[in-house]
């Protein structure tokens, strides 16, 4: 590949790639990640859409928050029993919202930590109001775009501060 | 507080990079595709079905810590490793280096990079950092997928020391602790290059080498019907191209970096037909990064039907060939 074709604009994400120079010689340069700089809006999309669907369903009783997450991050059950350190047939168990009931809050906090999220998390889902439209906190906590609110570890590993910012007016 | 004072350098692949940094520091003019090449880097791999992964995926280099423990066996190079069962031991091993200012390697999950977007990080124990510094609440890190030295929480990197699943890191960390001062380098790339050639010919497993390329295009044509949805299908066919170009490869997956080896190691071994290979590898890297691009194209418009992925499929049966009659003929002309 020339130098010249590598150029890509994304200062969000820079890469090396080993490009060939005007003098023939091969070496490295600095540029923007190709996907991001021409396809970031459209990873956005359907991530919106996949914890959409994936909330409906926890809403609806359908399945609990650990397959919410673990969905959400390309886990599969093997990956995630060995992650939390429990058997596949008990992560299976707690896929299920009715299993998911009888857990213990140890078990929820190793969940929670697995997916780098407040162990609060694991049993609700925060939605701000944007204009007339509700948008899912965790796609935005993502974007680090949130405004209004703050979930900020304490000294009690099973307690969160939460700051929930002025009404705008 | 500690701040070891170190030279930072993006690179395009984490453990190439920061073997590489690691060495520069410690004195050693050795280049990332030098690293790359002597440790026989480039490879292919396919997987269709593990426990692991949620969906087939594909890797475009050798196993993780086969670059390290390659370049000790064909270039002298010997690093101090550790690994760790008791997290709290792990943890002041690091702090305990980092006091001596040995700027030191650590195996993580990448997912818990929090310096790094959001979109970018998945949960993969194989990622390498160096930790250069430390106060009460960050350590200061050298990562070789970001511009400049960050911060990260102590928390942070202590749990991605210590994710567990596949391949879990187990707090692994390495730093050199001694480098030859004349390496015999002809051997060593010679040898890079002979195994290079094996590991895309010769192993007898039909998901590695020239023989996984061949199996990824027959398997491809499967996907649409793994997938959840066309967004999940589109997700995962736009995942070919962060996999052959964003994963740290330099470019299509692996095969620019490998042409910029070959090019160093004409000039240093005199060797004046790896030039030849090396215009040869760029042009069949090339042919990754078309390929990859094209992937994105049609995930982007949501074009996944039958004639698409037969398209994909007959691209990757080019590469396929391509890579078999360049590994072939450099295997015969280095023996």
């Amino acid at each position: 590949m020339k130098e010249k074709d590598g150029y890509i604009n994304c200062p969000e994400q820079q890469v090396i790639l080993y490009v060939e120079k005007e003098d023939g010689q091969y070496g490295p340069m600095q540029t923007g990640s190709y996907l991001s700089g021409n396809y970031l809006d459209d990873y956005e999309i359907k991530r919106v859409h996949l914890e959409e669907s994936l909330r409906i369903r926890v809403m609806k009783g359908e399945i609990s928050m650990v397959k919410y997450y673990m969905v959400l991050e390309d886990l599969t059950l093997s990956e995630l029993a060995a992650r939390v350190g429990l058997s596949k047939t008990k992560v299976n168990r707690h896929l299920d919202p009715v299993h998911f009931g009888k857990a213990k809050v140890e078990t929820l906090k190793k969940y929670a930590d697995v997916f780098n999220v407040p162990v609060s998390n694991m049993l609700q889902v925060i939605m701000l109001k944007k204009g007339d439209n509700l948008e899912s906190y965790t796609v935005l906590e993502e974007k680090k775009q949130t405004e209004g609110i703050e979930q900020v570890k304490t000294e009690n590993p099973y307690v969160m501060l939460v700051i929930i910012g002025e009404k705008r007016k | 507080m500690i701040t070891i004072p170190y030279k930072h350098k993006m690179a395009a692949h984490c453990e190439s990079g920061s073997i590489t940094s690691l060495l520069n520091n410690a004195g050693l003019d050795i280049t990332e595709p030098m690293v790359f090449g002597i440790s026989s880097g480039i490879f292919f791999g396919y997987f269709h079905k593990m426990k692991s992964f949620p969906f087939p995926t594909f890797i475009v280099r050798n196993k993780p810590g086969k670059m390290r423990e390659n370049l000790t066996k064909r270039a002298g190079i010997k690093f101090h490793t550790y690994t760790f069962k008791d997290p709290e031991k792990g943890r002041q091993m690091l702090n305990r280096l980092l006091e001596q200012n040995i700027p030191t390697a650590a195996q993580v999950d990448f997912f818990y990079m929090d310096y790094i977007p959001s979109w970018e990080r998945v949960h993969i124990n194989v990622h390498f950092i160096v930790v250069v510094g430390l106060n009460t609440y960050h350590y200061l890190v050298s990562d070789s997928y970001f511009p400049e030295l960050v911060s990260l929480k102590t928390e942070s990197l202590n749990t991605a020391r210590f994710a567990g699943g596949n391949m879990s890191p187990k707090g692994f960390l390495f730093h050199p602790e001694f480098i030859p001062k004349d390496i015999d380098y002809e051997k060593a790339i010679i040898k890079g290059i002979k195994k290079s050639c094996f590991n895309m010919l010769k192993i007898p497993i039909p998901f590695l080498g020239v023989k996984g390329i061949r199996l990824f295009a027959k398997k491809i044509i499967e996907w649409p019907s793994l997938a959840r949805d066309t967004e999940h299908l589109s997700h995962e066919i736009m995942k070919i191209n962060i996999l052959l170009e964003d994963q740290g490869t330099g470019g299509g997956g692996f095969r620019f970096m490998f042409a910029t080896f070959l090019q160093q190691a004409a000039g240093m071994i005199n060797e004046p037909e790896l030039l030849d290979f090396s215009k040869k590898m760029m042009e069949i890297g090339d042919g990754w990064r078309e390929f990859s691009l094209l992937a994105a194209r049609f995930g982007k418009n949501r074009d996944l039907g039958p004639e698409r992925m037969k398209e994909l499929s007959e691209k990757l049966m080019d590469r396929a060939q391509v890579e078999q009659q360049f590994f072939s003929q450099l295997y015969k002309t280095i023996k």
